[in-house]
């Protein structure tokens, strides 16, 4: 059990501090599996159900959420042959909807709506002979004032990633070496995972000779396109308990959400609202930053976990360049982070791809990478560092 | 001879006063007539105050950078031949943040909080849209 350590001595216990846990995990093959956004779905739901050791009988809610292709949805639970249900919704929160469904399905079985909650994630951007970074780039039905997108360039939201990135350095004088350090500390973290997709070494030299796709990103700075799907089950802690698998524990969790919406003066590319879900998220937990023993980060760009970590606070902000460059996130490193390799080099399922490897960390199941478990902070984030969840999950109950 | 390639679809009533600004060489944006505030692209309430009360209005095309980067490959046929294009959000002195491309500066030179002017580009087409360079130089 974890001391309030730096919130007060005897700070009161939140209601929801530990009062869900992770019980059951599914992930499907990732990368070019050519099946439809369903059909990995519901693969990753019986896959979770089976980690679990749960009856497909005994699943009362299901909370879905679905990718770039929008390819799942509520028809999910006729296809499983889920015929009664306590809970069931679509959700969308872009990249932090895998982290908000967690923590709605905590709050759904800590109040008694229902016992076991399955969240679940699939995407099948890639199609059988198109171009991975044409499958992000969007072909939506444009009119003359969206069209100036593409005239303009912005195609997706990697460019205004790169326009933050870009913001940073300026600004505080980041450099494309330790943007690159965030790359290739995650690739030696791949090299452990056996799912993940991109496992050869990459050096400095390496990152420096990817093309360029919008300066100062190279695609190595970039995230991934994978097909696949992936289910967690949440449910209370004596039932998680009772399960097969060890009880991963929320013991905290916020969101914060911000946008410019199109307007001058905010300075949104730089300040993201992990600086608001973080310290939240922490203090339900009853911990501080200091106990945090590795993060799972989205990181959609490497630029993304720099921003998100200063936002945490794991450093000021403008800082985060100099703390990643000395391999700080990487194998060995003080602050392990991204242990699975993350969406740049394991697999992109949007916010499930940190959670994922939380769970696996959680359980103490990570193998030759295994890091302390103590307490893991997991990031969620979607748009263009616009909505934000957090989860602060543990081996240890509240 | 084949027929010069669109840069855009056809404008329609909801933005056709920006599109003929822009080949007259004036940067149209919305006003809202009961607070005054300045919005893009086309809204159809205030964001400020929710009234549906806006009109077209000259802006005055001065801003400043608030964040550039290079786009390195081609997603349209106006980049042919024509990387990088400086691409940019400008915070325009209406309160309005613009995406657009930077031209008259060479990328190195490109900074945050660099002040600019509008400009404008017309394709071969006759289509006009809106970019930015340094203020105080040439078109
Ligand atoms: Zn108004």
């Amino acid at each position: 059990m974890l001391a309030a350590e730096g919130t007060g001595e005897d700070a009161m216990t939140h209601p929801m501090n530990g009062a869900a846990a992770i019980c059951g995990l599914g992930i499907t093959a990732m990368g070019r599996v050519y099946r439809d956004a369903e059909d990995l779905a519901a693969e990753a739901v019986y896959l979770a159900l089976e980690d679990a050791g749960l009856p497909k009988s005994e699943l009362d809610g299901l909370l879905i959420n679905a990718g770039v292709t929008n390819g799942v949805s509520i028809p999910l639970h006729i296809t499983l042959g889920l015929r009664e249900l306590n809970v069931l919704t679509f959700m969308q929160g872009y990249g932090s909807s895998a982290g908000q469904m967690i923590q709605y399905a905590a709050m759904a079985v800590a109040n008694g709506l229902a016992n076991y909650i399955c969240c679940v994630f699939a995407d099948d951007p890639l199609k059988e002979g198109v171009r991975t970074g044409d499958a992000y780039a969007g072909g939506a039905r444009r009119n003359a004032m969206s069209g100036l997108y593409p005239v303009y360039g912005f195609m997706g939201a990697l460019p205004m990633y790169a326009l933050g990135a870009r913001r940073h350095m300026d600004l505080y004088g980041t450099t494309q070496d330790q943007l690159g350090a965030v790359a290739i500390g995650q690739r030696r973290w791949a090299a452990m995972n056996p799912r993940a997709t991109k496992r050869e070494p990459l050096d400095l030299a390496g990152y420096h000779a990817s093309p360029w796709v919008v300066e100062p990103f190279h695609i190595l700075d970039c995230c991934l396109v994978s097909n696949g799907g992936v289910a967690v089950i949440v449910t209370t802690p004596e039932r998680a308990r009772d399960l097969r698998q060890p009880a991963v524990y929320v013991r905290g969790f916020a969101q914060a959400h911000q946008h410019d919406a199109g307007l001058a003066g905010t300075d949104a590319l730089v300040h993201t609202p992990a600086a608001k879900a973080g310290p939240r998220a922490l203090a339900m937990a009853g911990v501080s930053r200091n106990d945090v023993t590795q993060c799972q980060i989205y990181d959609c760009y490497t630029y993304t976990v720099i921003a998100t970590l200063e936002d945490y606070g794991f450093c000021a902000k403008g800082e985060g360049g100099p703390f990643v460059a000395d391999g700080k996130l990487a194998p060995g490193g003080a602050l392990p982070t991204n242990t699975g390799g993350g969406e740049l080099s394991s697999f992109y399922m949007w916010g499930m791809t940190p959670i994922t490897e939380a769970v696996i960390q959680g359980r103490g199941h990570g193998g030759e990478r295994q890091q302390s478990n103590d307490v893991i902070l997991v990031s969620g984030n979607g748009g263009v560092l616009n909505y934000h969840s957090t989860l602060v999950l543990s081996p240890h109950a509240a | 001879m084949t027929e010069p390639t669109r840069w855009l679809p056809e404008p329609d009533d909801s933005n056709r006063p920006f599109f003929d600004g822009a080949r007259a060489g004036v940067l149209k944006l919305q006003r809202c007539d009961d607070c005054g505030g300045w919005m893009f692209p086309v809204r159809r309430r205030c964001q400020h105050c929710g009234s549906t009360a806006l009109q077209w209005a000259n802006a005055s095309g001065r801003g400043t950078v608030y964040a550039h980067g290079q786009l390195q490959r081609e997603y349209h046929v106006r980049h042919r031949g024509a990387l990088p294009v400086i691409m940019a959000q400008v915070d325009l002195a209406e309160g309005v943040r613009m995406n657009t491309n930077l031209v008259g500066v060479s990328p190195a030179d490109v900074h945050v909080g660099m002040v600019v002017s509008v400009d404008f580009e017309h394709s071969e087409s006759g289509e006009a849209i809106a970019v930015f360079r340094p203020a105080g130089t040439p078109s």
